[in-house]
């Protein structure tokens, strides 16, 4: 039995080796030998290569590689929990108290359905092109998620529970809050955090192609411009493997913060 | 929470009624104060209420651009249908081959745990640099919006079917690619539609972001016009429309869902 | 069997419930009374439906009579308390907390300090015999240990009176007889006042002191069955499960009150 299983992985991992190897050879082949692909549509992987180094060391359109993701990190972080910090016990207002629901809640999904990206030209008109602008359309991003999600985990408390609670002395609504609908609802919060994170990075990178200075996003406007895609592909790379790592740091707490929450597939 | 207060349960009702007209009204009231009564912000900051209504009464004769608002509808329209019937085509398909052949699913794995992660915004500055500021560089965006979610939702299904309904349609004598197509596709419906929600959605997103960026019509250009030229009354009315937009997109998205998931018990 | 006369704990004066569901709503509990003294177990059985998780829900003060009133030494009843307890069927614990916390949390609440509620916890896990099992969840626990832990967290809050609804009806048969043993244990070394409500007619014989039969819905007291006023079955809680179930005195009494139930439901035609 655990042969079988061996030799499942390995013949897994071959397949998916020969077909890494098999794609980066026919993009070399194409790229490089045959020549059949111009430069300036798509680089041979080598230069992707060489250009990472190139512009990890001296800065590029004004900063390095990571000059440019630093700056990027620091919009999407600031935009993001200041979010998260309205968001979340908004959520939960809206989710516990009917009438903080039935005040909030039209004007919420009257603004809900548009994209946070579209408010970028109105943010640009009211904050001019410095950081605020773009905060602001990142911090919109982040901030619905999070409140449909602190609002859905409040509403989906087991009555079952509160009465439980009930049945052993708890009294006031906010002990009922604190005590049960709020650790209840924390997995379904914290999914909505790792979708308005999701959301917040992709928001950044858009915003960041529409009008900036500094940046990964303003990095491969300029790329494009230049007719250097391998600068272009580079950054593209980084911000999905930075989204990916966020994800990650999230799931992971996740796991620390609900113990008790069963794993799922995906 | 109305756990045991039932008899109070009516008045709340029509207290929230209340509560949610007055908040949009005074939502509306506070725009038309700050914006006409009181002068506080120029009209290139924020426009009043009906400024932005007589602009959308007004572009459905007067052309914007190349076109009229008709027009721009409609070509937005145009671009997420074509982007989201080229997804759907692709990657219902491929999801469900790859997660019914392992070999299959081996081989394609890694080229799309690379690419996945990677914003489908973070890939415009590539799609104009290969298809230019046409229709082809905003069906791209929104085609790779919409083609992973659904692909990976495709794939979950069909993997993870419940082994029971194979091993009962073995038991009863069909063959591997009948329990495919006959039981383990349709048992995946609920999944793949909820994956094609999720994608689409997505895809609205990316065709604002596309719009924003590079394109001489639509929606999204409409908005980003109303930026440049400082006429935020267009950008408003442009949003709005991205809203409807997207909303009857969900609310067919959710038709279909139900016509197609019939069996399901709510 | 001592005859001392205790004070009454629970008293329900034609109570009538109704219950709503959806658009309708329709009588659950139809004139109900009774009394119910300290320390007594009291079994309420009836075939489904019949209201009798409604009837308890007004002395758990989660329900309001739409008449009548319900009394707790003497005094109305308003709503939850600490001092009733309730164990539900469908175990209710709460999910992010370990066994230990679980049964802490009504100590918790009450300001118990820490060393005390320790010693409290450590007393009750022993009791329900799951040492180990401390830090446990509850979705990695069967469903017999869920419910163990389930009764020990409202009885380590030491209330007064224990309202249990059907506790034992999703567990599977064995665990069912185990549970019953146990508390029947639990009764003996602490005894609380105590309403039951069952399906089973064997379970309310082997734990109540009177069985209360109700009757199909709308609920009404059908009949009272004195089984401890009236040695019914002597020595019955020193006894095992299967040694009880099995005594002539046992089947008789069974054989009485299926007979009274039985004609409910066919006179009713709730099946």
């Amino acid at each position: 039995m655990a042969q079988k299983r061996n030799s499942m992985v390995s013949r897994r991992v071959t397949l998916a080796a020969v077909s890494m190897t098999a794609g980066i050879g026919v993009w070399f082949f194409l790229t490089s030998v045959a020549r059949l692909i111009p430069p300036a549509f798509l680089p041979p992987p080598q230069n992707i290569v060489t250009d990472f180094f190139r512009i990890l060391g001296s800065p590029y359109v004004g900063h390095t590689l990571v000059g440019h993701t630093l700056v990027s990190l620091q919009i999407v972080l600031g935009g993001f929990f200041s979010a998260l910090l309205i968001g979340i016990p908004l959520g939960i207002l809206m989710g516990w108290f009917k009438r903080i629901e039935a005040i909030v809640d039209p004007l919420f999904q009257l603004l809900r359905p548009i994209p946070p990206l579209a408010w970028i030209p109105i943010s640009l008109l009211w904050f001019g092109i410095g950081m605020q602008s773009k905060i602001f359309v990142i911090w919109l991003s982040a901030f619905v998620p999070c409140v449909i999600n602190s609002y859905t985990g409040i509403r989906l408390t087991e009555p079952l529970l509160v009465k439980a609670a009930l049945g052993l002395g708890v009294k006031r609504q906010r002990d009922l809050l604190r005590e049960v609908a709020i650790p209840s609802a924390l997995p379904i919060i914290l999914g909505g955090v790792r979708i308005g994170l999701g959301s917040a990075w992709m928001t950044l990178v858009a915003a960041e192609l529409l009008a900036s200075d500094a940046g990964l996003g303003y990095m491969m406007q300029m790329a494009r411009r230049a007719l250097e895609p391998s600068v272009i592909i580079l950054g593209m790379l980084v911000i999905g493997i930075l989204g990916a790592l966020m994800a990650r740091g999230l799931r992971a707490l996740e796991k620390r913060v609900c113990p008790w929450v069963k794993e799922e597939e995906h | 929470m109305d756990h045991f207060v039932e008899k109070f349960g009516e008045k709340i009702y029509q207290e929230k009624i209340v509560l949610s007209i007055s908040s949009v009204l005074g939502f509306l009231f506070l725009w038309y104060l700050i914006t006409d009564l009181f002068g506080f912000m120029p009209a290139i900051v924020l426009p009043s209420p009906e400024k932005v209504f007589f602009t959308l009464y007004e572009k459905i004769l007067v052309p914007v651009g190349e076109e009229k608002l008709l027009g721009h509808i409609g070509v937005s329209l145009v671009r997420i249908l074509v982007g989201v019937g080229i997804a759907l085509g692709l990657a219902i398909p491929l999801g469900v081959l790859i997660g019914w052949y392992e070999d299959l699913d081996s081989l394609a794995s890694p080229i799309i745990e690379v690419l996945r992660p990677i914003p489908p915004i973070a890939w415009i500055p590539l799609a104009i640099l290969w298809f230019g500021i046409g229709l082809g560089s905003k069906v791209f965006i929104i085609a790779i919006g919409v083609f992973f979610p659904t692909l990976i939702n495709t794939y979950i299904g069909v993997k993870f079917v419940d082994p029971l309904l194979i091993k009962a349609a073995q038991a009863l004598g069909a063959k591997d690619k009948d329990i495919l197509w006959e039981v383990v596709v349709p048992a995946s419906v609920p999944l793949i539609v909820a994956g094609v929600r999720i994608g689409v959605g997505l895809g609205m997103m990316c065709l604002v972001a596309a719009e924003l960026v590079a394109a001489s019509t639509g929606l999204g250009y409409l908005i980003m016009l109303g930026g440049d030229d400082l006429k935020p009354e267009l950008s408003i009315t442009g949003m709005i429309l991205i809203g409807i937009l997207g909303l009857i997109a969900d609310r067919v998205i959710l038709g279909i869902e139900r016509r197609v998931i019939y069996w399901k018990k709510e | 069997m001592n005859e001392e006369h205790k004070p009454d704990k629970l008293t329900a004066q034609n109570v009538s419930v109704m219950f709503e569901k959806d658009d309708t709503s329709f009588l659950a509990v139809d004139d109900v009374s009774l009394t119910i003294q300290e320390g007594e177990f009291v079994v309420i059985v009836g075939p489904s439906g019949c209201g009798k998780t409604t009837f308890m829900n007004t002395f758990a003060g989660l329900v309001r009579p739409a008449k009548g009133k319900v009394y707790m030494d003497g005094e109305e009843i308003h709503g939850p308390s600490a001092e009733r307890g309730v164990v539900f069927q469908q175990f209710a614990l709460f999910p992010w907390k370990t066994v230990s916390e679980n049964i802490a949390f009504g100590l918790k609440y009450r300001g118990i300090p820490k060393e005390q509620r320790d010693e409290i916890v450590k007393k009750y896990v022993q009791l329900i015999k799951l040492e180990g099992f401390e830090k446990s969840y509850p979705h990695e626990l069967s469903g017999g240990m869920t419910q163990r832990v389930a009764i020990a967290r409202v009885y380590a809050n030491r209330p007064q009176v224990l309202l249990m609804d059907e506790p034992f009806g999703a567990l599977d048969a064995q665990t069912r007889t185990i549970m019953q043993e146990d508390l029947s244990e639990m009764f003996l070394t602490e005894k609380r006042t105590v309403l039951f409500i069952t399906h089973s007619v064997d379970e309310a014989i082997y734990l109540g002191d009177r069985v209360v039969i109700m009757t199909a819905r709308p609920g009404k007291i059908k009949k009272i069955i004195p089984i401890t006023r009236d040695n019914l079955i002597p020595d019955r809680r020193q006894m095992r499960y299967d040694d009880v179930v099995n005594l002539k005195e046992f089947l008789e009494l069974k054989g009485d009150l299926w007979g009274l139930i039985k004609a409910e439901i066919l006179e009713k035609h709730i099946l």
